[in-house]
């Protein structure tokens, strides 16, 4: 299929010889395919607008062209090959072959030195081995305390031991170097890069390096106030419960949370959440009916509208 | 491989032109007893330095230095190009162990 010269190089039916050879220079400069040895699809287009300028280019033949005499088709000149495909893969070396283009690499990079040694011999260069990707799942306190977890390799065989640090986080990537894929000609093992998942908790969660917890208290503990045992992800610690705490009342154990760097800790914060009994005993429905300052009170005054 | 005459046939060049473009050491000279000949190389690269010189108006200046990037271009197209088969021979032996 033939398309219309004037369209292929974007000029008008009236345009000047000067104009068209401009048009033609211009496109015929970002498509020749020696200037894009990468695109494959410049070859072609550019023999259409090569085509299109042998016409349109030449007096004569636009003038039998505009008339009908002739037609676009037909006219793509046969060309020799690019320039660009005696570089390709498998390509014999050649005089104009030129890697000064790397050279400033290959000065510091023994992969590219012996890349580019020439001369003689089969190329072979040490490469270094494939980097390996292993999914962890950790248990939360695991990830929070530290832990050493096994993985066993794809094969069946062989195992990975992998440190856990204290204070890893969800989806945080651990690299083992060295314990990736063999490398090659001697070249250096990749690593083994394991991402870890943690689960979560039953009933902490993790907001950065400080813990949360929502603890539940009994109405006399919440009115009394007193001494509880409260969990921390390294065991209970006892935690003094101020008087008429109430629900929603967040309490802090400084440096309880997640360990961060050497020394330094984030804390645990306990929301204090005050439970009735499953079923009230006569003496606390006893209580609630004669209790006045109860029944005055009123908790959804802000929800008034 | 070709002898000269062909060389200027194909490459529509005339001798001048030729030894002008080997002076500027846009083409190697040729090699060859007792007749040197040019190679398809030679050829199509002739053929890039005239669509350049007539069809895109560069100058001998300009021409020396599209010349000069060019053959980088190849030169680093041909390193990735071995490096990735490289990376794909090493992926293909590890995956075997």
């Amino acid at each position: 299929m033939s398309e219309d010269p004037y369209a292929v190089l974007g000029v008008k039916r009236e345009a000047t010889q000067e104009e068209i050879r401009k048009a033609y220079r211009q496109l015929a400069k970002k498509l020749h395919p020696d200037l894009n040895p990468g695109d494959k699809q410049a070859e072609e287009k550019f023999k259409q607008v090569s085509a299109a300028y042998d016409i349109l280019g030449d007096d004569e033949k636009r003038a039998r062209f505009d008339r009908g005499e002739i037609d676009a088709s037909g006219a793509e000149r046969p060309r020799e090959r690019y320039y660009r495909d005696f570089h390709g893969a498998g390509a014999q070396d050649h005089a104009y072959a030129n890697s000064g283009g790397f050279a400033d690499f290959a000065e510091s990079d023994d992969i590219l030195r012996e890349m580019f040694a020439r001369g003689g011999g089969q190329r072979q260069f040490r490469l270094r081995g494939q980097d390996v990707l292993y999914r962890l799942p950790v248990e939360f306190l695991e990830a929070v305390n530290g832990a050493s977890k096994r993985i066993t390799m794809p094969d069946g065989g062989s195992t990975l031991d992998v440190v856990i640090p204290a204070g890893t986080r969800d989806r945080q990537v651990l690299r083992l170097r060295g314990k990736g894929g063999p490398g090659l000609n001697g070249g250096p093992p990749g690593d083994a890069l394991v991402e870890i998942e943690v689960a979560p908790h039953a009933f902490f969660t993790r907001d950065g390096d400080d813990i949360h917890l929502e603890l539940p208290v009994t109405l006399p503990e919440a009115v009394l106030g007193g001494q509880l045992d409260v969990p921390t992800p390294t065991g209970p610690v006892r935690m003094t419960v101020p008087k008429g705490a109430n629900t929603g009342r967040v309490l802090r154990l400084r440096g309880k949370g997640v360990r961060r760097g050497e020394k330094d800790s984030g804390d645990e914060y306990v929301t204090l959440k005050v439970v009735l009994p499953d079923e009230p005993d006569a003496e606390l429905v006893d209580f609630a009916e004669r209790w006045q300052a109860g029944k005055n009170q009123n908790p959804r005054r802000k929800l008034e509208a | 491989m070709m002898q000269l005459e062909e060389f200027l046939l194909r490459a529509r060049l005339e001798r001048h032109s030729l030894e002008t473009w080997i002076a500027a050491g846009w083409l190697v000279p040729p090699q060859g007893e007792p007749a040197p000949m040019f190679s398809d190389v030679d050829l199509s690269r002739a053929q890039l330095i005239r669509d350049l010189r007539e069809d895109f108006g560069v100058n001998d200046e300009g021409v020396s230095v599209i010349l000069h990037l060019i053959d980088q271009l190849h030169g680093l197209r041909r390193g990735v190009r071995e490096l990735l088969d490289d990376m794909h021979r090493a992926r293909g032996a590890g995956a075997k162990q």
